[in-house]
């Protein structure tokens, strides 16, 4: 037949399958309707398709219990581990969730402790500073207080202000100078500095020293005020000794009298 | 479920949805099966042959990458089938051992029957499995191709010479 023909032949089973285009179903139609032969052959195959449809075998049920066993068995097998999973996982994730969570706290925690040793740190160093300062402040008072120059002992004096609570060594230091010093200034200066610590016993006695020593007038005047603004009652013997002298200048014996009923 | 595709349940069953395999069998044992007796018109052997199959469906389901399913199934009952007459016929390594007159003895069934399968049994085993697989509508062009290995035209081509091989057999007075 016509290569025409052949064409058609090779398009049956598609055309009985139905998988054909519908312009290529059509030109399978044409053709069939005026050929005789493809006629026959299409006839044939379908007669072989249903064959193949109708010798479909059943299996038995036996193969779908089987089935099911092999998958049961499949199913615990592999059930252990699926069930071990979903919990293992679980709690790799709170797990990790607690992992994070520590590292957090840790690292604020060391952030804080870090911030506490500092500023305990800091804290130290301020007074090491601080008292660095101190001393240092206290050896230039000292040293400044055995100058030469007189106006240099008045400066080393002065310092006392730097100190809230000076030790017995500056303490010392001023009631040596309210004593012994040669300038008028110095003790003047001295006595003042010594008068915030007058309740001290040690600045009480060096004051009513200094009061039977003392011959200038304006610091005897000062002594005698600090005593009697602490009521100290030691220094009525060395002032009613003073009333007694005959050397002592006479507003220092009226400013004893005036001042002498206020201790009493 | 129904309206799954076959590889998106299979998907799922990698995944570790087991109880989809049912699905998956309800779909296509009775194809396997069928494409396993036709080749070998043995119905013991073939349901033996089936439930392995199903078995390393069940077994190898991890192994399955994208592609038709079929395909993959149909891939796994032939090399069942293939290592079944390997074993069996260890001096003849041809799948066309397959011995008409064993067909003939077991066959009792309808008429039409042993007339179809008498007409497939005189082919090459090749050409047998070819035809078998293409009637499954299941099967389509692309997916023989896959399963043979070969590009669809080629497939195609080829179904049709075997076909005209296998009508003229069948239309062969007995």
């Amino acid at each position: 037949m016509s290569a025409d023909n052949k064409h058609i032949s090779k398009l049956i089973p598609d055309y009985l399958d139905n998988n054909l285009e519908p312009s290529d179903r059509k030109k399978v139609e044409e053709h069939l309707s005026e050929c005789g032969e493809c006629q026959i052959e299409l006839e044939e195959t379908k007669k072989l398709f249903v064959a193949f449809d109708t010798t479909i075998e059943v299996p038995s049920d036996r193969l779908t219990s089987k089935f099911d066993e092999m998958l049961q068995a499949e199913k615990e097998a592999s059930g252990k581990v699926v069930s071990f999973f979903p919990k293992k996982e679980k709690s790799q994730w709170a797990g990790n969730l607690l992992k994070v969570a520590a590292s957090i706290a840790l690292l604020v925690a060391s952030f804080q402790m870090g911030g506490v040793f500092q500023q305990k740190k800091s804290n130290e160093d301020m007074l090491v500073l601080r008292n660095e300062s101190l001393q240092m402040k206290q050896t230039a008072m000292l040293s400044l207080m055995e100058n030469q120059s007189a106006s240099k002992r008045i400066q080393g004096v002065s310092y006392i202000d730097e100190f809230e609570n000076p030790d017995e060594a500056i303490i010392d230091a001023l009631a040596n100078r309210l004593l012994f010093d040669d300038n008028d200034n110095v003790r003047l200066t001295a006595s003042e500095a010594l008068a915030k610590f007058a309740t001290s016993e040690t600045v009480k006695n060096v004051f009513i020293e200094a009061l039977g020593k003392e011959k200038n007038p304006s610091i005897q005047i000062a002594i005698i005020q600090i005593l009697v603004g602490i009521q100290e009652k030691k220094a009525i013997a060395p002032m009613k000794k003073l009333l007694e002298q005959e050397d002592t200048h006479p507003f220092i014996k009226e400013e004893i009298k005036a001042v002498l009923p206020k201790i009493i | 479920m129904e309206t799954l595709s076959d590889e998106m349940i299979m998907q799922q069953v990698v995944e570790g949805n087991l109880d989809l395999l049912k699905v998956l069998f309800e779909r296509h044992h009775r194809h396997v099966y069928n494409f396993l007796y036709k080749m070998s018109g043995d119905r013991m052997l073939s349901e033996d042959l089936t439930q392995d199959v199903f078995y390393k469906l069940i077994k190898y389901r991890s192994s399955y990458k994208s592609g038709a399913f079929v395909s993959w199934l149909f891939t796994i009952a032939r090399n069942n089938l293939r290592t079944h007459y390997t074993r069996n016929h260890k001096n003849n390594l041809d799948i066309g051992v397959l011995d008409y007159k064993a067909v003939e003895a077991e066959t009792n069934k309808t008429e039409e029957y042993s007339h179809l399968q008498r007409a497939l049994n005189q082919l090459h085993p090749d050409d047998r499995e070819l035809i078998i697989l293409n009637r499954f509508q299941e099967i389509r062009y692309e997916e023989l191709a896959q399963i043979l290995g070969s590009t669809p035209g080629a497939v195609k081509t080829k179904v049709s010479r075997v076909l005209k091989k296998l009508r003229k057999i069948y239309m062969e007075p007995l």
